[in-house]
């Protein structure tokens, strides 16, 4: 999108909302300083008007936190497209002020990978960043298929899994993410097999770019989400699986969610970023300009 | 494509398999050949059945293995080997109709 | 080739693993105005497959996006589509993982605003329903062509066309090919109708799997060298997901969030719109296939109404009749989506018996013609012959059906 569609005729603006107005004034759009730089901070959350908000996630939900850093961290929301599916995340997803595909259940690395192919034609020199952001049940079990063909076909766009380890939607049953033993609905006797290993399922199917993290440390999440999508760009496929707890379902006091977020990273989520070569040759080389650019200042 | 000289009818197959049947009538003989469907397209081929029309009015025809040309549905394999045959099959229907027309009348 | 390393933009010809001279098919061609290309270039008469009736349709259309999975009886086309993909008539191509990913995929194609198309059979078709049917709410212009199969057990991969009762309510524009000729113009008028700003729905095209796609008929086709105008992906009843309009909240998928009111007279307007859109797109119909239905014998005391492969036999068994002296009159239904209501009651004014003859078990179209006819014609419908799993309907058992008729109602 020229940004020029999100700018209101100065006739109007008035008689725009507030929120619009806070958007296109103070919003990661015009505080970008340069054109693939964004200036944006995280840790200024909360200090100027992000993409999204105004969702009905539950309080404390981590997996609302993460999603905040995903808009935050996307280079160019204006040119962003997102996918998602059925699940919590949506309810967020939804609300914010980047197009989102909202499909039938599992089918979101098929409609990404179409839609991704679909704009490069009608917009050949336009980047357009295709994003999936869906739940682990969204991916793993009933997307599974689709997710699995995505990476093999190495497709340029970014899956997200916003991992809760459960279906927190529908009420709280066992998925494919859930760890061995876990008593949760469904799952009666808790969980059969184990949580399944899908960065190792990535790792064999060679996408470019691989990262596993908690929202722990909020500027790293945007940066993952940075470097993902600048991967998916050029090089090939990025997968980034995260820990969003889901306080609900595994009665996690609301006060506790971040302590809890911080000991499942200690003990089994920790932050692991796996790059494929030619995308490593590809982020040093856009990361050492955005370096050389800062010390020319 | 076949050649469409006296070509009097085309129509999709009868049998209602499919495919397509054209029928060529010279006089009172003719013949029929029909494209039907193949599991495989390359398999496809034409069916042909040369025939004796019972009537003058409509396209009624019986099938008749009792000419020179065939004694039993011949098959081809291309347009091309077709329509040669049938520019002879012409030929011969014409001279058949001719000869025929010598033989003493039945009472 | 999208999964070639920086290869995603401006691709060239040599990105595309040709030689550096090389010109896309498309790019050969000169784009006419779809009236010219329906009524009025000069056709070449051909004898071709209805596989080979499809491939030279979609050369002429202009299709940015083909996605398929093999399934018989359309592997045939799809096949072709990827060779017409390979010589650049058609600019990005992939087999894909199955059905629901397929058709995932391709809406994932129609939501970018570029032209695109898929095809299936049966089970296929079964197998992504959720997906085909989430195409009209989401207002996804695709061009389907699906060549009926069995569906049901025991399995068989002959023609018999009950998958289409199970389109008839999805909101799409469904078109139902007779032959050859059919399947190669059908397309091409459904695709335009789609795209109109009007309409914005997705086109199913079906035909009589191997009847018609795996035998030859005579078609006749337009020069290569026209193709369609392209799909213009900002004229469009709802704006594509390109993220060039000022953003919405939920822009263009329905946002039915949670249960609520507000939701509920959502859902309804939505749906109550693409099936107002249905009926729009007959007008464009009209001009592009010359109307809806086909009459033969106009006036007749008795008819047959048919379509799909069910005309042909149909065609046949009132020729004979008309041979021996009798006038019975035949309506081929050329959409079956919009419904050609009012062009029906038209031609059945004073008519005694309808026949019906299908190529299903359900006898769909029987019933879709009862339901509509009700109250509106005095006269008997009657469903038969009616063959499935690959049976043939012979010209006779037309004949023996309209005999039968006659007697049972003189």
């Amino acid at each position: 999108m020229s940004l020029e569609n999100l700018y209101p005729s100065p006739v109007f603006k008035d008689y725009l909302p507030i929120e619009y107005r806070d958007l296109v004034e103070h919003g990661p759009y015009t505080n970008r300083g340069g054109k693939d730089k964004q200036t944006v901070k995280v840790t200024d959350m909360g200090k100027f008007k992000e993409v999204i908000e105004e969702h009905p996630m539950c309080a404390g939900c981590a997996m609302t936190l993460f999603i905040r850093l995903v808009y935050i961290g996307m280079p160019n929301p204006e040119h962003t497209i997102v996918v998602g599916t059925a699940g919590c995340g949506r309810l967020a997803i939804s609300q914010a002020s980047v197009p989102f595909i909202y499909g039938n259940y599992g089918d979101t690395n098929a409609v990404a990978s179409g839609l991704k192919r679909g704009l490069e034609i009608r917009f050949p020199n336009q980047k357009k960043d295709v994003v999936v952001m869906a739940g682990d049940g969204g991916l793993i079990d009933i997307g599974f298929q689709g997710l699995m063909h995505s990476w093999f076909r190495k497709e340029k766009f970014v899956t997200i899994m916003l991992d809760n380890e459960v279906y927190g939607n529908t009420g709280g049953q066992e998925s494919g993410m859930t760890n061995h033993g876990k008593v949760l609905k469904m799952a009666p006797r808790g969980k059969f097999g184990d949580k399944v290993d899908a960065l190792g399922l990535a790792k064999v199917a060679e996408v470019d770019y691989i990262c596993r993290l908690a929202p722990t440390n909020p500027a790293r999440v945007a940066r993952t989400v940075r470097r993902a999508i600048m991967v998916a760009r050029e090089v090939g496929h990025s997968y980034i699986q995260a820990y969003t707890s889901c306080n609900i379902e595994y009665s996690i006091p609301t006060p506790d969610v971040m302590k809890d977020a911080f000991e499942i990273e200690k003990e089994r989520y920790g932050f692991e970023e796996i790059i494929s070569p030619r995308a490593k040759e590809y982020l040093d080389e856009i990361e050492k300009k955005a370096k050389k650019k800062k010390s020319d200042k | 494509m076949l050649i469409q000289d006296n070509l009097i009818l085309t129509r999709s197959n009868p049998s209602g398999q499919g495919g397509t049947q054209f029928l060529y009538r010279v006089k009172d003989y003719g013949l029929t050949a029909l494209s039907g469907p193949q599991e495989e397209i390359s398999m496809i081929h034409w069916e042909v059945e040369i025939i004796k029309f019972t009537s003058q009015k409509t396209a009624e025809f019986e099938v008749c293995h009792s000419t020179e040309l065939a004694d039993k549905t011949l098959k081809f394999y291309t347009d091309k080997s077709l329509n040669e045959f049938l520019q002879k099959a012409f030929q011969y229907f014409e001279e058949l109709d001719t000869l025929e027309k010598m033989l003493p009348q039945e009472s | 080739m999208a999964n070639v390393k920086g290869a995603a933009v401006n691709r060239t010809a040599v990105d595309e693993g040709k030689p550096a001279d090389w010109i896309p098919g498309t790019e050969r061609q000169t784009v006419v105005d779809p009236m010219e290309m329906f009524h009025k270039l000069p056709r070449e008469k051909q004898f071709i497959t209805g596989s080979e009736a499809a491939r030279e349709s979609m050369r002429r259309a202009n299709i940015d996006i083909a996605i398929a999975y093999p399934i018989t009886p359309q592997s045939e086309s799809m096949q072709q589509a990827g060779y017409l993909y390979d010589e650049g008539y058609i600019k990005e191509y992939y087999r894909a993982e199955e059905e629901i990913g397929t058709f995932s995929a391709i809406s994932g194609a129609s939501r970018a605003g570029v032209r695109s198309l898929t095809a299936t059979s049966g089970p296929g078709l079964m197998r992504g329903m959720e997906a085909i049917s989430s195409w009209p709410g989401a207002r996804t212009p695709i061009i389907m062509l699906n060549m009926c199969r069995v569906i049901n057990t025991p399995l068989a991969i002959q023609p018999d066309n009950i998958e289409m009762s199970f389109m008839l309510n999805t909101g799409m524009i469904l078109l139902h090919a007779e032959n050859q000729q059919d399947f190669y113009d059908y397309p091409l008028a459904a695709i335009m109708a789609s795209e109109q700003v009007d309409v914005t729905l997705p086109a199913c095209v079906s035909t009589d799997g191997f009847f018609v796609t795996h035998a030859r008929g005579p078609v006749l086709i337009t020069p290569e060298e026209f193709k369609l105008p392209p799909r213009d992906g900002w004229r469009s009843a709802v704006p594509a997901m390109d993220n060039e309009n000022p953003p919405a909240r939920i822009s263009r998928d329905a946002p039915i969030q949670k249960s609520n009111f507000i939701s509920y007279h959502m859902h309804s307007s939505w749906q109550q719109e693409v099936f107002a859109a249905v009926h729009r797109s007959a007008k464009y119909f009209r001009k592009y296939l010359g109307g809806l239905i086909e009459v033969v014998n106009p006036g007749a005391e008795e008819f047959i109404i048919a379509s799909g492969c069910a005309v042909s036999q149909a065609r046949e068994a009132v020729r004979q009749e008309g041979e021996q002296g009798r006038t019975v009159g035949l309506i081929k239904i050329k959409t079956i989506r919009p419904f050609p209501i009012a062009e029906i009651v038209e031609a059945i004014q004073g008519v005694k018996r309808i026949l019906v003859p299908e190529f299903n078990q359900a006898g769909w179209l029987h019933k879709e013609l009862c339901a509509v006819l009700y109250g509106k014609s005095t006269a008997v419908i009657k469903d038969g012959p009616r063959v499935y799993g690959g049976m043939t309907m012979p010209t006779e058992m037309v004949l023996e059906a309209l005999a039968d008729f006659r007697k049972e109602v003189p």
